[in-house]
């Protein structure tokens, strides 16, 4: 069993409260000071990933600003901080100063529930990844499943802000949005059973560990790779299947009302479904936090893990900017025929060759004598 | 259309040449969908690793010869090579010196941003020179082309960026501050059309006044004596002073200044003798 | 859903200026479109009865902001015609090398919006930075990045520099070069050729019916073109082709525009080697006065009056980049024209947009009005 964070926060808390109460940590006083215990674990926990998230995801938008800018013959940011790292702080911050308001016949609750629980959730899904042995929120034993069910909340929110921001763009990039959403929804999962069909488990962390002993599922999932990426790129809007917010005829598409800090949220939470759609193809294919075989004593190096994992991440995040840099943005119905009639039958074709592998007996391949 | 000055007249038009671009291809496999506009991509981020071609306002500057040359090398852009700014047309720069207050540069300017305005020359003396505001001049450059003596130049400094509209207003003096830097100026216009038209004299309607002639900023005028002719019996003779004006017409610049002052408005534009 | 009107602008990424498109949309199709114009009307017709022949031309400029020197153009040779001035050889050749490199800027901004409006980002930075290749040739010799402000009645206003016709053969090799990019970029792309070929289709017939000019005639097959069908300046005595493509579509536009740049270039060259052998004057040896000097302030014009200057009207016509610009001057012996009237072949091009919009679908729209390639100071005036 791994440490996790929380495990850490909950050792602290205890402690803390076994001071105040003068008991010992391993049998605290029931009631109330158990509750506060916990509380003030989860708490610290969330604050840690929140930051942790939160800086990840600025460095992830420097990332994109900087590497886009390669792509296209310029420079990116590069004044504030060394090389523009802290700039998207400052446009943060400058954001974050600005008037929150609403249109006067929108629907409030919704308008401002949309691009907060769009962000929270975004958040969220980053408490229980795994980053590196040990280092993760909350262990959770279907983490997989749990994160692809909260990763899918987003379509909602979605359109409960396009709805209620009372605007005919926000509606049209709503609409397209669940479509979208839900046309890849059913792929990405799918390339996600073919992961779970080598492994046995939803946990990340034996998946991860799975793929150490027995080599990266790239290579025999690499069908399950690229329909996982593709999908990812729709389910995180972005180039080249960003028509929720297709700013060329949209606007700003479902966003286009918000501004300010609700703005802020939204484009937080895009970035942070971006961070963990890497870590995801990061977790499910490419290995995790490990190296392979000759490499390995590599990361040998204390919180070697997390740098790995990182710079693997970043280099994911690096080929979806390459895409970005590359290809325009398809039509509607387009990207629908991509989702429904190419990576569905793709997806399929993969669990088809993940179940044949388990068949010949994944990872000690036994071939059937025919 | 206009006809051209050009020896030969224009050779009939060349047959219909008319070329039928390809149609549109076809699907293009993989490589259509990812490989090759990745690779252009990569391309040019390879190419941009060391130096992107952006230029660092502020800190690079393009008129900057000595940064032209190296961002030439740097990115392989054909930029950088002569000077390219010698015609650029910034900041003006006057040369109060050799201004002669002729106001053709107020005429000529068509945002009306020129104002001629006294200078103190020392020793009690003062002339009109030109008073430029920034906030309205849109850099066309008529003025300089109509300077006569070519006090009036194009630099190319276009950092005019101000705390205040009032300071973009720019006195003669601060202008002939910018002239004493000596930075590339826009040089005086090559080549001048000969007017067709010169200044002509109403002889029956002058009276003589000298006004044109004192206010003649190229001082080409001169006032020469005419006869004054006997009266006839019963003939009253018009009350004037028996001079005239006669034009210098190889030293007017035709500025207008006299046709303004005329009191009697016996000046005028006529038909080159 | 039922059927509802989406204001498209006046401040929207698709408009590329000021102007408003209503669509009628049912569900992601549309059934309707109304373009509205005038949201940037500045009056520079009327603006031009006030001011003199030369000073005219600074706001030709600001008519088009990515073709001035094309404005520049058509206006003076309809001037020189009703004023009766003659232009020496070397002048129209400095112009047509002008309108051409102008026709390159214009084209390759162009390309880098219309690019930009089916979402890919990288085309646009290149095509600014290689228009930034023109500009600087522009500016090193008219004195200006965008408002040039350069042809006088009767020629221009300088020669170019030393050492300009090098510099300028060096930069359209380098451009040749960036077009093979800017095609693999697209033309190589499946997801652009989705995006583009059959969209927005207005064929021949209609865009005779419609006095839709420029590329867009072209793309539909019809190989017309002022340059060759109506010479003017120094056009007949070059060599050139005139691309045109089957499909009337976005794409045909598309490939129309990336040809005629290629043509643009092999002009220049022309224009280049013949500036080189042939020096001479560059602005005429005799204009009208109140073309060459201005005149006093108002209060003072009873002179004008004593000389009858030569009235006359002058009508010019070119291949600008965006279509066919007319210009006529009606001269009535002043120094100021009498009426200018300008078409625009943009004005006509958007306002054809119910003929190529209806029956494509909501994301169509920013790719079929891109390839109009509109410039709204030029429709609006």
């Amino acid at each position: 069993m791994t440490v996790t964070l929380y495990d850490v926060a909950y050792w602290l808390s205890s402690h803390l409260v076994a001071l105040a109460t003068g008991t010992s940590a391993s049998n605290l006083p029931g009631g109330p000071w158990t509750t506060a215990a916990v509380a003030l674990a989860w708490l610290v926990t969330g604050i840690i990933v929140f930051a942790a998230s939160l800086v990840n995801t600025l460095i992830l938008i420097w990332w994109e600003r900087k590497l886009l800018g390669r792509f296209m013959d310029r420079r990116g940011a590069m004044h504030v901080g060394f090389a523009g790292l802290l700039q998207n702080l400052a446009d943060g911050l400058k954001l974050f100063r600005k008037q929150v308001f609403s249109p006067r016949e929108a629907d409030q609750f919704g308008y401002y529930l949309a691009p907060t629980a769009y962000m929270v959730t975004s958040i969220i899904l980053l408490g229980f990844l795994p980053v590196s042995t040990g280092f993760v929120g909350g262990s959770v034993p279907l983490s997989l499943l749990l994160a692809l069910a909260i990763f899918s909340f987003a379509p909602l929110f979605i359109f409960v802000g396009s709805w209620s921001s009372n605007n005919k763009y926000s509606l049209i990039g709503g609409m397209r949005t669940a479509a979208q959403l839900v046309a890849y929804e059913i792929p990405l999962l799918l390339a996600v059973v073919s992961v779970v069909l080598l492994t046995g488990s939803f946990d990340l962390t034996t998946i991860v560990m799975d793929q150490a002993r027995y080599g990266w599922f790239w290579l025999p999932l690499i069908l399950g790779l690229v329909v996982f990426s593709v999908a990812m790129l729709a389910e995180m809007e972005r180039i080249p299947f960003d028509l929720p917010e297709a700013e060329a005829e949209l606007v700003e598409g479902w966003s286009t009302e918000y501004g300010g800090m609700l703005f802020a949220m939204t484009m937080l939470g895009d970035y942070v479904r971006g961070l963990v759609g890497s870590y995801l193809i990061v977790l499910l294919f490419l290995g995790g936090w490990t190296l392979p075989g000759p490499l390995a004593p590599l990361a040998a190096f204390p919180l070697g893990g997390i740098v790995w994992f990182q710079i693997k991440t970043y280099l994911v995040f690096g080929v979806f900017i390459w895409v970005r840099a590359a290809l325009p943005r398809v039509r509607t119905d387009q990207l629908l025929q991509v989702g429904w009639k190419r990576m569905l039958p793709l997806s399929l074709a993969n669990i088809v060759i993940a179940a044949a592998l388990v068949v010949w007996g994944w990872p000690h391949l036994t071939w059937p004598a025919l | 259309m206009a006809a051209t000055s050009a020896p030969p007249p224009p050779p009939t038009p060349p047959p219909a040449a008319v070329k039928k671009t390809a149609p549109a291809p076809g699907p293009q496999g993989l490589a259509g969908l990812v490989v090759i506009p990745m690779a252009t991509a990569a391309k040019q981020f390879v190419k941009s690793l060391w130096r992107p071609s952006t230029i660092v306002y502020p800190y690079e500057r393009l008129e900057d010869p000595e940064f032209r040359k190296r961002v030439a090398v740097q990115s392989g852009r054909p930029i950088g090579v002569g000077e390219v700014w010698d015609n650029y047309r910034g900041v003006h720069a006057l040369n109060i010196a050799t201004c002669i207050s002729c106001n053709l540069c107020a005429f000529s300017c068509p945002d009306v941003c020129i104002e001629m305005v006294n200078v103190d020359l020392g020793n009690g003396k003062s002339k009109k020179c030109p008073e430029i505001d920034y906030g309205k001049c849109s850099f066309c450059g008529f003025c300089s082309d109509a300077c006569p003596e070519g006090c009036l130049t194009m630099t190319s400094n276009y950092t005019i960026t101000t705390n205040h509209r009032s300071e973009m207003v720019y006195s003669p003096q601060r202008m002939y501050s910018i002239y004493q830097t000596k930075l590339p100026m826009n040089p005086i216009r090559q080549e001048r059309p000969v007017n067709e038209d010169a200044i002509l004299l109403d002889q029956d309607l002058c009276i003589g006044c000298n006004a044109c002639a004192r206010d003649c900023p190229t001082k080409c005028i001169t006032m020469i004596d005419i006869p004054k002719p006997q009266p006839k019996p019963g003939e009253k003779l018009p009350k004037r002073i028996w001079k005239e004006p006669m034009v210098n017409d190889a030293d007017c610049v035709r500025c207008g200044t006299c046709i303004s002052v005329c009191p009697k408005e016996c000046l005028y534009w006529g038909a080159h003798p | 859903m039922s059927e509802m009107w989406v204001n498209m602008g006046p401040q929207h990424p698709m408009t590329h200026g000021l102007w408003n498109l209503r669509v009628k949309i049912d569900g992601e199709v549309i059934v309707d479109a109304d373009p509205e114009m005038g949201f940037l009307h500045r009056g520079i017709e009327k603006i031009c009865e006030y001011r003199r022949y030369n000073e005219v031309v600074t706001l030709m400029d600001r008519t088009c902001y990515v073709a001035g020197l094309s404005w520049e153009h058509v206006y003076l040779m309809a001037v020189e015609q009703a004023l009766g001035v003659s232009v020496p050889a070397r002048a129209e050749y400095i112009r047509v090398m002008s309108h051409e490199l102008q026709r390159l800027a214009s084209h390759i901004m162009w390309y880098a919006a219309f690019v930009q409006d089916i979402g890919l980002m990288t085309p646009f930075l290149y095509g600014m930075r290689d228009r930034d290749l023109i500009l600087d040739l522009l500016q090193s010799y008219t004195g200006a990045r965008m408002t040039y402000e350069y042809m006088r009645v009767g020629g221009v206003r300088n020669d170019v520099p030393v050492g300009f016709t090098d510099r300028c053969r060096k930069v359209m090799d380098w451009l040749e070069e960036k077009i093979h990019d800017y095609e693999a970029l697209c033309d190589r792309s499946d997801i652009f050729l989705k995006r583009t070929v059959g969209l927005g289709i207005l064929k021949a017939k209609e865009c005779l019916d419609l006095g839709v000019t420029g590329p867009m005639l072209r793309a539909a097959g019809v190989p017309r073109d002022l340059r060759r069908d109506h010479p003017y300046s120094a056009y007949p005595e070059l060599d050139f082709v005139i691309p045109t493509h089957d499909g009337a579509d976005v794409y045909g536009r598309y490939r129309v525009r990336m040809e005629e740049m290629r043509q643009s270039i092999a002009i220049v060259r022309q224009t280049l080697e013949w500036l080189d052998h042939h020096p001479g004057r560059v602005l005429a040896e005799k204009v009208p006065r109140f073309v060459g000097t201005p005149t006093p302030p108002p209060g003072r014009e009873s002179y004008i009056l004593r000389r009858g200057y030569p009235k006359g009207r002058g009508f010019a016509a070119i291949e600008e980049p965006h279509g066919e610009a007319l210009a006529y001057v009606i001269n009535e012996g002043a120094e100021h024209p009498y009426r200018v009237k300008f078409r625009s072949p943009v004005m006509v091009n958007i306002a054809a947009a119910k003929d190529y919009l209806v029956g494509y679908r909501v994301s169509d729209i920013p790719p079929i009005m891109g390839s109009v390639d509109i410039c709204v100071g030029e429709s609006d005036r």
